[in-house]
């Protein structure tokens, strides 16, 4: 059995540690037991696996999630964008008729749903005042991560026609972070479904 | 009803509080009153007149002084009433009629936060129609239509 190279510098033992006493030297321990080399190496192996182990998962985890459950969630996600099923103002005509049988946006898989919870996307159709401005933003907070907002015509843009009024959130980004806006007082139906591909888009490329 | 008949009816009850009754288009007449009269005016107005029905509140600035009007309607006479008051414009105040007619409440919530006419004994002067806090009264001459300044809004959530 051989020993580490450690181990065998360590000073061998006295012939008389009363002597060694006497000097103040260290006292060597006497019966060191001498660990075999085939058990150290087994330690660290035993070691270096779980570490190896973790390294690897990780790796793979990282890869995974970029490479195959992102890109699964994202399909997912930007094929079924469930808008929050409401109206503001004259905007919210041209909403309901990109949902009917002559623009059908459904067939995106965009379906209207009349709660929050089980909206992920908020399209603000219409003028915001600041009297209605924190019931939107508890609308937005009610809906679940991840969750997009679109903002459609100029009033939601930017205050729109009604921009220097004393009552209109000039913008509804003032409010809540918005991923697309659409121009147009109102914008047409395919302009709104225009916006509803482009934040598909965003969404095919989103990353984390 | 014509406006003497009005008239008539409302100047032994009112005496010097009513200033004139004057034909108006479409309504019975305009009663113009002085504002320490108002709760009397509508009492009589309700009960003797038969106007049971408050359609409308509003409020005019006319720079030197701002006029309060009230829109009342009969449903056996069929005829609608106009009732208007001039309020100074550094104490403008007037007694709400909601102990009289209930649905002046929020009329004269809305009155007060866009004319700035403030309603003695009124029981819930909120905001109706801008946020609460909101410092301006929009439909006063004085007030200048602005680039756009952002209110401080609060979700009540975060
Ligand atoms: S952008 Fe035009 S159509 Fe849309 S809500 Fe504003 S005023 Fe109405």
């Amino acid at each position: 059995m051989t020993t580490p190279a450690a181990r065998t510098a360590t000073p061998a033992p006295s012939e008389s540690p009363a002597g060694d006493l006497a000097l103040g030297k260290e006292l060597p321990m006497a019966d060191q037991p001498a660990v075999p080399f085939v058990e150290i190496e087994t330690l660290r192996v035993k070691e270096f696996i779980p570490a190896a182990k973790e390294a690897l998962s990780s790796l793979v985890a990282e890869q995974g999630q970029a490479r195959v459950i992102r890109p699964v969630f994202n399909w997912a996600g930007r094929n079924s964008l469930f808008p929050l099923h409401w109206g503001l103002a004259c905007c919210a005509i041209e909403f309901a008729a990109g949902f009917g049988a002559r623009w059908d946006a459904e067939r995106f898989g965009v379906v209207p749903r009349s709660s929050p919870r089980q909206a992920d996307l908020m399209i603000v159709n219409g003028t915001v005042t600041w009297k209605v401005a924190h019931k939107l933003i508890t609308l937005y907070e009610q809906m679940a991560e991840p969750k997009w907002v679109i903002a459609m015509g100029n009033c939601a843009t930017g205050g729109g026609p009604f921009r220097t009024a004393y009552s209109v959130v000039p913008g509804v980004d003032k409010l809540v972070p918005v991923d697309v806006y659409i121009a147009g007082c109102p914008p047409r139906p395919e302009a709104m479904l225009d916006g509803i591909l482009k934040l598909e888009q965003l969404i095919r490329e989103r990353k984390e | 009803m014509q406006p003497d008949d009005l008239a008539r009816t409302l100047s032994p009850k009112l005496g010097d509080l009513l200033l004139g009754v004057e034909p108006f288009e479409g309504m019975a007449g305009r009663v113009r009153f002085r504002r320490e009269g108002a709760l009397d005016l509508f009492r009589v107005v309700r009960d003797d007149l038969s106007f049971t029905h408050l359609s409308m509140v509003g409020g005019v600035d006319w720079v030197d002084h701002r006029e309060v009007f009230y829109v009342a309607w009969s449903d056996s006479l069929r005829q609608y009433l106009l009732l208007s008051t001039d309020v100074p414009a550094e104490d403008p105040r007037v007694e709400s009629a909601s102990s009289v007619w209930p649905s002046a409440n929020w009329h004269e919530r809305e009155t007060w936060e866009l004319v700035g006419v403030s309603f003695d004994h009124h029981p819930d002067l909120r905001h109706l129609l801008t946020p609460d806090g909101y410092a301006f009264h929009p439909l006063l001459r004085s007030f200048k239509l602005h680039e756009p300044e952002e209110l401080e809004v609060k979700s009540r959530h975060v």
